[in-house]
């Protein structure tokens, strides 16, 4: 597959939401924990040697999983190949959940789904769609119904699969009350 | 450089919905030694491109990262051209057309929205929309939700104690126990982040995907969530007593 190098290093100089130097092991065989600055930049984690400004690699999050390793440490699968794991140790607990709550709201699907329960919030609870002063509610990805992947994103972060479909309007402040 | 592309490449075959597809031609490529390519079949999935050989084809042959970079129609010597051109110097755009104007429009509509960043602005603008909606409802009505909220304990989206413990915590408490929505009262609206980069939004405590010093999606999933459990605790300690299973 083709994608060009320089433009994941331009985006890789991009404002980071989130950076440290903490130590990674990738997932080959005999490779060992090193330190590497970690730069999290919209959807793609790219690492660093400490002392160069290109990046050695990046990883697009999406479809992946985020699981807590102990002592402090979290490590990042793909769906396709779970047990393939780019381990990453923190200095902290606390930093260590910092990095893992920053990392699985970093993909595009997860804002997709953010999105539609949103918008289905606000439509509820004032009858209108919020997405049509922007122009935009007849566009694809914001739609209610588009098809979820199935089995993947459950395992990403657990709890989340279905989020649109069985948002708490019944459960809300006012509930159904509110609308006017 | 590396990437994950095994995964990015399962990512672009998997089932997720599709943004945007069909056909397009490439009339060149960043490396600039192909006259104009054979049409390959494009598939957009949020802030990447993806083109393959036809149809159906599989694995993607290569992948386009839509951010930092601008869609615009352009002159060609194929019809419906556009380019996605990048800001960062030494980045030679892609130039590619479309087999019929219609078409040619919602790429270029689609592809120019497709950054993280877009997404992100949309996002913590319902947030924000929402958050008041919840506001203004909650200073309507207070009732409903406190005996629920009372045995469901705190939210579990409590911001961190504030530094003055000695204040009237009580007083807070009873606060929190109305029909508050589980945000904290003063954030700061989504309109003044607008002009901050994304860089500085989740580093201010990362409390939210999209704003900051607010309850997001998952937490108040989590906290609705939170009432459920218990309700269901309940039924199922009401159904041990009475029936014997």
């Amino acid at each position: 597959m083709r994608y060009n190098e320089k433009e994941l290093q331009a985006l890789s100089r991009q404002p980071a939401e989130k950076a440290a130097e903490i130590g990674m092991r990738v997932p080959k065989k005999g490779s060992v924990v090193k330190r590497r600055l970690v730069k999290l930049v919209v959807n793609f984690l790219f690492y660093f040697r400490t002392d160069e400004a290109e990046p050695i690699g990046a990883l697009l999050l999406e479809h992946c999983r985020i699981t807590k390793e102990e002592p402090s440490g979290f490590s990042i699968s793909f769906i396709e190949e779970p047990d393939r794991k780019y381990y990453f140790e923190c200095s902290s607990e606390e930093q260590c959940q910092e990095w893992i709550d920053a990392l699985r709201r970093a993909s595009y699907e997860f804002m997709r789904r953010s999105l539609i329960f949103y918008r289905n919030e606000i439509r509820k609870m004032t009858g209108k769609d919020p997405l049509e002063q922007y122009g935009i509610s007849e566009e694809a990805r914001f739609q209610l119904n588009a098809p979820q992947p199935t089995g993947i994103e459950c395992r990403k972060e657990e709890g989340l699969l279905g989020r649109a479909e069985i948002s708490p309007n019944s459960f809300w402040p006012g509930g159904g009350g509110g609308r006017t | 450089m590396k990437l994950n592309e095994q995964s990015v490449a399962h990512y672009a075959m998997s089932g997720s919905p599709a943004d945007h597809e069909g056909f397009l031609r490439r009339c060149s490529t960043p490396g600039g030694r192909q006259p104009a390519a054979p049409r390959c079949w494009f598939v957009l999935k949020g802030n990447l491109l993806f083109y393959f050989e036809g149809q159906e084809s599989r694995p993607p042959l290569g992948l386009i990262v839509l951010e930092g970079c601008t869609v615009e129609l352009c002159e060609a010597p194929q019809e419906f051209a556009f380019a996605i051109r990048f800001d960062a110097p030494g980045l030679r755009p892609y130039v590619l057309a479309a087999e019929e104007q219609e078409a040619q429009e919602a790429w270029v509509k689609v592809l120019s929205r497709a950054s993280f960043g877009y997404m992100r602005l949309l996002v913590q603008e319902l947030e924000g929309q929402l958050h008041e909606l919840q506001l203004s409802l909650a200073s309507r009505s207070s009732a409903p939700r406190s005996q629920a909220r009372a045995s469901a304990g705190p939210p579990p989206d409590r911001p961190p104690p504030q530094p003055e413990e000695g204040g009237p915590s009580a007083e807070t408490e009873g606060d929190e126990g109305a029909a508050k929505p589980p945000a904290p009262v003063g954030r700061r609206r989504p309109a003044e982040n607008w002009a901050c980069s994304p860089a500085c939004l989740p580093l201010n405590g990362g409390d939210s995907p999209v704003s900051p010093e607010t309850s997001c999606f998952p937490k108040l999933h989590d906290w609705y969530g939170q009432e459920i459990i218990n309700l269901r605790r309940e039924w199922l300690q009401s159904r041990a007593l009475g029936g014997g299973l």
